[in-house]
């Protein structure tokens, strides 16, 4: 028990842990009220589409689609994990909530659920997620019961408009949809969330950190943080708990199979390696979000200033992913390059653009000093996708010019988050295991 | 067996770049490397009938050319063929795949040498790729292999690896595969090893190879200038289908009795930025209005009257190559000596 003294007292508001509250969904449907009893997930829909109701749609429809399921979503813009704070509310802050700070106390999790967005915006690239066949286990939304959200604008909205109606639409629906959970059901697992405090630096495991690139290359391409774009910032040290409560949220319609859905910035895969292996392999140091800008200089800059950060923060290494195709490899490499100029490792993960047969150069903009990397797969394979019974999204799939239901031969490159940048996906380049340079 | 032998028309003896326009054309027995391949051929019981030749920018960008030069293998009685070496030769490379994809198809046995990293091999088929060497330091040795390729093919046999060649896209490709581990369980490991002092990763650093920019044109009030863009200007309603990311294709349009790409007529189909800016002015995506005003003024000799167009998106390197070959080749024959590549 710590004296009680005014800088202790000072201390116990400090943010320190966050208790994840899972609740395990395992069937979905639509029913009277918005509700969860027994893993199953009851939507009402005259309630959530009330909820989405704003100047920019002119309508909305929802539907469940099910893992299993003989159906496709095309044309996927964002995905996201019901959360809720509980009854004094707090999750997706600058959107569904106020922007004040976030990642403390208690945050309800519907695990094995999330709300999709579906539908025509300018910009996005043609994107599908599969709910059965081979490539549903690509995508980490081929394996949760998804509340698909179509959508018709109304007359005259600007598209800019239509962007951010969706997104809040979506957010509504799905801290609605949590806050039923946190109406008293018991949870299935309760999670202890630590957050890395400034330590010593002198115990025996290395300082290991993530740093998160945020694409920010204007509307239809960019990602918010607490609300905003993270655009013109220098890189930022935030608490790795405030992802918890969704505060960053996808604006990011391109390269699809290189896209980090909300979803997976809510479930950031590197951070949870990190926290896995904590006090154990390694000190999980912390988290770091940088913008993606499009210009040289700009790119340039972010990577000393990261590298800055992280000397600043004691870390010995750095994992660094990125959102987005060939552009964005040289955000990770020119960041990998600045920690080696500081004498910290940065581990970079990046998508292979190999060619159809896979024989062609794997990056477009590789590091020059920097070598340790992942590979999360290339991005030209080709996969063979069936025929399905329903096609969500769109009528057709527009990348082919067929029906959306149609079997198909795709690139692995417009299946949401196959390539996962964000390290999701198992996938990786055979002869790429753990060559020697 | 008659076979019969293609070359460009530098090893034919017509000429070097001077001369890369030459049309297709056909001669009686071996000329050149084609006498060392004529009498290792001729140990096995071959006879080196004909040889047929091609200038290098006639036949990487002449939509007929490889059925031109087949028809002149056919005069020739050919019953094998026998292309190159091109060594690392990208529209030599193009042309000795094309017309050897060509004679396979027609039923005539067929081979094609050149180094495995020619933009040409993905065009070989369904003929047989033989690995020349990158140089013609190489000649000797590649005339064997596809002397011993050629017989092969002759008994009615399927060449491989002993005759050189080039397995496609079996020899080092990289195929997706499942890990046990998620990718960013893997980085964790890799940091861990690297820190403990490991060498390891996954990737290795990619070699693009090294192209030597051209010498400066000595003059730009004599010069043909030619404007291109790999940023997906398309007439409106992109009429050819030029795809938003991953090209397979490139287009060519008109520029004549135009001073300016007027918006509403041309807009970007790139999937990679934002159009809005270029599609309200063309012009800052293919400079025409520019390009007219410095004609007029003679700061440039000529505008060349079309300008080529493909979308760098995600295209695959050795797509990229193969545009790139095909529009040097194009803008050769036409004369120009400069050219403005706008990138998006």
């Amino acid at each position: 028990m710590a004296p009680d003294t005014p800088l202790a007292r000072r201390l116990e508001r400090r943010p320190g842990t966050l208790r994840r509250l899972i609740h395990r969904v395992t069937a979905a449907r639509f029913g009277d009220a918005t509700e969860l009893q027994a893993g199953t997930l009851t939507a009402s829909k005259p309630e959530l589409e009330a909820l989405m109701a704003d100047p920019a749609l002119a309508s909305v429809g929802l539907s469940w689609v099910s893992p299993g399921d003989s159906g496709r979503i095309v044309k996927v813009l964002d995905a996201v994990e019901p959360r809720s704070k509980g009854p004094s509310g707090g999750a997706f802050p600058g959107f569904v909530s106020p922007a004040r700070i976030q990642g403390r106390g208690e945050t309800h999790a519907l695990r094995g659920a999330a709300v999709v967005v579906a539908g025509f915006l300018p910009r996005a690239q043609e994107a599908l997620i599969e709910m059965s066949g081979p490539a549903a286990e690509l995508s980490p939304l081929g394996l949760t019961h998804n509340l698909v959200v179509e959508f018709e604008p109304a007359d005259g909205a600007p598209w800019e408009n239509v962007d951010a109606a969706l997104r809040r639409s979506m957010l509504r629906v799905a801290a609605r949809l949590a806050d039923a959970a946190a109406a008293g059901v018991p949870p299935d697992d309760v999670e202890e969330l630590s957050t890395p405090g400034p330590r010593s630096g002198q115990g025996p495991l290395p300082r290991i950190g993530a740093i998160t690139g945020l694409q920010t290359q204007g509307a239809f391409k960019d990602v918010f943080f607490y609300g905003r774009s993270l655009a013109g910032s220098p890189p930022v040290a935030i608490d790795a708990c405030e992802i918890e409560d969704g505060a960053i949220v996808s604006g990011q319609y391109g390269h699809p199979a290189l896209r980090n859905p909300t979803y997976v910035h809510q479930n950031n895969p590197v951070v949870s390696a990190l926290r896995a292996a904590d006090s154990d392999t390694l000190e999980f140091a912390g988290l770091i979000l940088a913008p993606e800008p499009v210009d040289q200089g700009a790119k340039e800059l972010i990577a000393a200033h990261t590298a800055r950060l992280c000397a600043a923060l004691g870390w010995d290494a750095a994992i660094i992913t990125k959102e987005g195709g060939g552009n964005a490899d040289s955000d990770n490499s020119l960041k990998m390059d600045a920690l080696d100029e500081v004498g910290i490792l940065g581990v970079g993960l990046f998508s292979e653009m190999s060619g159809p047969d896979g024989t062609a150069p794997p990056l477009v903009s590789p590091p020059s000093t920097a070598t340790a990397m992942v590979s999360t797969g290339n991005y030209d394979e080709r996969l063979q996708l069936p025929a399905v019974e329903r096609a969500y999204g769109a009528e057709r799939f527009a990348l082919l010019d067929v029906e959306a239901s149609a079997a198909m031969e795709v690139p692995t490159a417009v299946v949401i988050a196959a390539l996962s940048p964000l390290g999701w996906g198992r996938l990786t380049a055979s002869g790429a295991d753990m060559v020697s340079t | 067996m008659r076979v019969v032998h293609y070359l460009n028309q530098f090893f034919a003896g017509i000429g070097g770049e001077d001369k890369a326009s030459t049309l297709p054309a056909s001669r009686d027995g071996a000329v050149g490397p084609g006498r060392k391949l004529a009498s290792a051929l001729a140990a096995e019981g071959h006879e080196l009938v004909a040889t047929v030749y091609c200038g290098d920018d006639y036949a990487a960008s002449e939509r007929n050319a490889a059925a031109e030069i087949l028809g002149l293998v056919q005069e020739a009685g050919a019953e094998l063929l026998v292309a190159g070496p091109a060594f690392g030769s990208g529209r030599y490379g193009i042309a000795c795949a094309r017309v050897a994809a060509a004679a396979s198809a027609a039923g005539i046995p067929a081979l094609a040498a050149m180094d495995p990293s020619n933009p040409g091999v993905p065009e070989v088929a369904p003929a047989i790729a033989v690995n020349s060497g990158e140089a013609s330091r190489h000649m000797a040795d590649a005339l064997t292999r596809m002397a011993a390729a050629a017989a092969v093919l002759a008994r009615g046999g399927t060449p491989g690896e002993a005759e050189g060649v080039i397995g496609g896209a079996s020899a080092g490709a990289r195929r997706n595969t499942v890990s046990p581990h998620t990718a960013a369980e893997r980085a964790v490991l890799l940091a861990l090893s690297r820190l403990a002092g490991g060498k390891q990763t996954e990737i290795k650093l990619p070699d693009f190879g090294h192209v030597p920019p051209a010498a400066p044109i000595a003059d730009p009030r004599e010069a043909l200038v030619a404007i291109l863009t790999e940023g997906a200007l398309v007439p409106s309603g992109n009429p050819d289908r030029l795809e938003s990311a991953r090209a397979k294709h490139w287009f060519r349009y008109p520029l004549t009795g135009r001073d300016t790409m007027a918006a509403g007529e041309f807009q970007s189909v790139h999937g990679g930025f934002s159009t809005v800016a270029a599609n309200a002015d063309p012009n800052r995506l293919l400079p025409l209005d520019v390009a007219r005003e410095m004609e007029a003024s003679g700061e440039i000799r000529a505008l060349h009257p079309e300008y080529l167009v493909t979308a760098g998106n995600g295209t695959a390197v050795a797509d990229a190559t193969h545009f790139g070959v095909e529009w040097a080749a194009e803008l050769r024959r036409a004369g120009v000596q400069a050219a403005i590549l706008t990138a998006t």
